[in-house]
């Protein structure tokens, strides 16, 4: 049984399932990492995914066509931050109030929802949904080991990559993405040199939303074919932590997603080989997420207490 | 020929909460001047700048600029007409380069991608004429205090403005930084550029300015030459009457048997294998103000934290306050032996910002039977003890439930003093008790100390400010590196030129005349 488990733990395979799973945890990354260079904190990550997961099916379902079904998720994602922009900056509310309502009734809404389309309570298996497949590139897939890596993964794989490489020229080489850090590291520095901190928050927040929902359309029209309940399952979360990890750190922060996305794999591949406990295997990358985020703070004290970096 | 700039017509500015800052206030600038505006804190001078620059609009009346009425709606209009505005607190981002805080908000493009080549040829090239020695690709979190301003003012130079607001520029530097940024506000109004300059420090109002406008609550009292002015009349037009500067006049002079409220022997303190405190002895009596004069950085800030018990680090020597030694004792305790503190940093040590003024006034005496009931505060008491004290300390406020952030600094500093007083201490240590406040919350602040003094208080006086030192205390000792340099038995048997020997190390008493600062 060891023994199977480490030849998959070193095949083709492994690495494929890892970029995988990399995908939706780096979208949240990125989600909470756009929101919180313009100084806010986007922790509504996962009930993004979730609403966008569910909306992308229904979209897909609805008009045949699964691409309508990821605009559809963005569409949802867009609104649900610009919900969470309207009442904590117009209105005034405590954003991080809002964001944990909308996590902790996230997932009821996505049943209920599911239910009226489809009377069933735990997937969307019984709606006939277009999906969205994988992309083969001409010559790389022939080149071996390389070709199987990098080949053949699915499409929205491959849009996310695109868009940690823009975003990267969007935040450190635009003009829009420079301002938009000063607004996270001094809205008031910001302010007086005549940018419109405000705008540019709720333009990071769309990002974020949008990323979000990209993490959740992933999950349900090119990962699984469904929307079944609870299929985000702390992924959001992950990215969240990534963004804590990184600490502002661009590629620290896909770095760290790519991290929780081996967790991932590794208690995927133990839940199917082993005779440990599923519950406990499960439990593998939130048990990494844990130790990570408690081994990265206490590195980071002791930094601050030897003077080697100001404390933030 | 002088050429108006500026021109402020009855301006008014009533905020919603009902405060009127401005009232009619008429001013002109022209173009080419260096142009004062003194007033005491909350007179009214930060909201005038404000309406300025576009980030408050007038309720009423008119701001001409360059001929035309202005109707800024942000900052931003303003940097574009071509106002800029040099913050007391400094707006910039401490993580970003020299270059990125310059250009930020009007970054010059390549395509879509920022040009930093061009944007730092264009930053060189600016920090070059003016002569600022600017390393533009530094990060400003390594920058000095100095430079940082310097990059402030490169910022409003960059947007090519002509008219220059500096709010307080002068609060963070130190006297040979403050003649410098002198020289070079010289030089831009060589350059035809309008610098409009903001201060409470009068001796620096005078040496800069062509012209000189006084606010008073709210207030013009009119623009003045600079020349047709005396030190004596610009106070008298800041505060409304002459300046009471003798504070030995207020003194009496009891007796109270030479008994100390503060005796401190032998203290020692390293940092870094280096001696921070080096042994020194000294004793506050009863019924007298020691002043500690010095350079800051000599060990000042380690006495304090040491006799306060801020400090955690093991340091050696007695502490003795009325007559107990604290060395083991934390702040709490000492206190409760009956030791007031009014502290340096009077944001971050002095007041609970988000609080209202009523708590601020007791918190550090929150548990005295008379404002503690048993299970919970007594809130009466609280409001009576809070109103008397605003009363008798003047705090410039509507009400006691006011948060303590919205009072100017003189005023947060009044209710820091307010509280100490109220303590009614045995011991008080005054760390830079009038630091950055002005000149009327200043003179305030000095009559109580004295009469704390007088009621029979030993008071520690640790200031960076020589005038004060020699005005209020009893007896001085001069700190030069972590020692007593100097101990003047008579405060006015010693001039300033005398301390400042002591100061920058070029003179060192012996032992046995050090010695009286202690066995006196």
């Amino acid at each position: 049984m060891l023994s199977s488990i480490f030849s998959t733990l070193f095949s083709m395979k492994f690495l494929i399932t890892i970029v995988r799973l990399a995908t939706p945890i780096v979208f949240a990354a990125i989600g909470t990492f756009i929101a919180a260079q313009s100084g806010i904190g986007n922790i509504a990550i996962e009930s993004i995914m979730t609403f966008a997961a569910l909306a992308g099916v229904l979209g897909s379902y609805l008009s045949g066509s699964p691409w309508i079904g990821v605009l559809t998720g963005m569409a949802i994602g867009v609104v649900t931050v610009m919900l969470i922009a309207f009442f904590s900056m117009k209105l005034g509310a405590n954003a991080f109030l809002i964001m944990i309502a909308l996590n902790t009734f996230a997932d009821s809404v996505a049943i209920f929802v599911m239910f009226l389309m489809t009377g069933e309570k735990g997937t969307t298996a019984s709606l006939t949904t277009p999906i969205l497949g994988s992309w083969d590139i001409p010559i790389i897939k022939d080149i071996p080991f390389i070709g199987e890596v990098f080949s053949g993964q699915l499409t929205l794989t491959y849009i996310c990559w695109l868009i940690v490489i823009l975003l990267f020229i969007f935040i450190y080489k635009t003009p829009t993405g420079m301002r938009l850090r000063a607004c996270g590291l001094n809205p008031d520095a910001a302010r007086t040199a005549g940018i419109n901190v405000e705008r540019l928050q709720v333009l990071s927040l769309v990002l974020s939303g949008i990323f979000a929902a990209l993490g959740g359309v992933y999950l349900s029209l090119n990962y699984l074919k469904i929307y079944s309940r609870g299929m985000v399952s702390g992924q959001g979360w992950m990215g969240v932590s990534a963004n804590g990890i990184a600490a502002g750190n661009y590629w620290i922060l896909i770095l760290s997603a790519i991290i929780f996305a081996v967790f991932r794999a590794v208690s995927i591949i133990f839940s199917s080989n082993s005779a440990l406990p599923t519950d406990l295997v499960n439990a593998i990358p939130y048990i990494a997420v844990f130790v990570i985020l408690t081994a990265v703070s206490i590195i980071n004290y002791y930094r601050v207490k030897r003077g080697k970096v100001e404390e933030q | 020929m002088s050429e108006t700039i500026l021109k402020l017509d009855n301006v008014t500015k009533v905020y919603p909460n009902g405060t009127v800052a401005n009232r009619d206030i008429n001013m002109e600038f022209e173009k080419g001047e260096i142009h004062s505006i003194v007033g005491e804190n909350g007179a009214g001078k930060s909201t005038l700048m404000k309406v300025i620059f576009g980030i408050e609009r007038p309720s009423s009346g008119t701001v001409t600029y360059k001929g035309k009425e202005t109707n800024f709606s942000s900052s931003m209009d303003a940097i574009k007409a071509g106002i800029g505005m040099v913050h007391q607190h400094f707006m910039l981002i401490p993580s970003f380069s020299v270059v990125d805080n310059i250009i930020l908000g009007d970054e010059p493009k390549n395509g879509i991608f920022i040009d930093k080549k061009e944007a730092a040829r264009r930053c060189q090239e600016l920090s070059d004429k003016y002569d600022f020695e600017l390393d533009v690709n530094a990060k400003v979190s390594t920058l000095s205090v100095a430079k940082r301003q310097k990059v402030e003012i490169l910022k409003t130079l960059y947007r090519n403005a002509e008219l220059i607001i500096l709010d307080e520029p002068t609060s963070v530097l130190t006297p040979q930084e403050t003649d410098k940024l002198f020289d070079q506000l010289r030089f831009f109004k060589e350059q035809g550029h309008t610098i409009l300059f903001i201060s409470h420090k009068l001796e620096e109002v005078k040496k800069i300015s062509d012209k000189i406008s006084v606010i008073r609550n709210g207030v013009s009292k009119g623009t003045y030459l600079n020349e047709e002015l005396t030190m004596q009349q610009l106070t008298n037009l800041i505060i409304g009457r002459d300046l009471d500067s003798d504070m030995d006049a207020y003194k009496t002079h009891e007796d109270f048997n030479n008994e100390k409220a503060l005796e401190v022997r032998d203290l020692y303190m390293e940092r870094n294998g280096k001696p921070v405190l080096d042994h020194m002895s000294f004793a506050v009596k009863k019924g007298e103000i020691l002043g500690v004069a010095g350079v800051e950085g000599n060990g000042q800030q380690e006495l304090v934290k040491c006799i306060t018990g801020l400090e955690e680090t093991a340091y050696t020597g007695d502490i003795i306050i009325e007559g107990s030694r604290v060395n083991d004792l934390k702040i709490k305790g000492r206190r409760n032996l009956g030791m007031a503190y009014i502290p340096e940093d009077r944001m971050g040590d002095g007041i609970a910002g988000e609080l209202p003024i009523s708590d601020n006034l007791i918190s550090t005496y929150y548990d005295r039977d008379d404002i503690n009931g048993k299970v919970f505060m007594n809130n009466k008491a609280i409001r009576d003890t809070a109103e008397n004290l605003v009363k008798t300390f003047a705090v410039k406020t509507k009400t006691i439930d006011a948060s303590v952030n919205s009072l100017s600094g003189g005023n947060i500093q009044k209710v820091v003093v307010a509280r100490e007083y109220n303590t009614n201490s045995g011991f008080m240590i005054a760390e830079q008790p009038t630091h950055g406040i002005d000149i009327g919350s200043e003179e305030f602040v000095h009559h109580k100390l004295i009469e704390m003094r007088n009621a029979g208080a030993g008071i520690l006086l640790v200031s960076a400010n020589l005038t004060e030192v020699m005005a209020l205390s009893d007896r001085i000792i001069v700190m030069f590196d972590g020692q007593i340099a100097g101990y003047f038995r008579d405060a006015k048997s010693v001039n300033e030129s005398e301390l400042g020997m002591y100061m920058l190390g070029a003179k060192h008493q012996t032992p046995e005349e050090i010695g009286g600062a202690l066995n006196d």
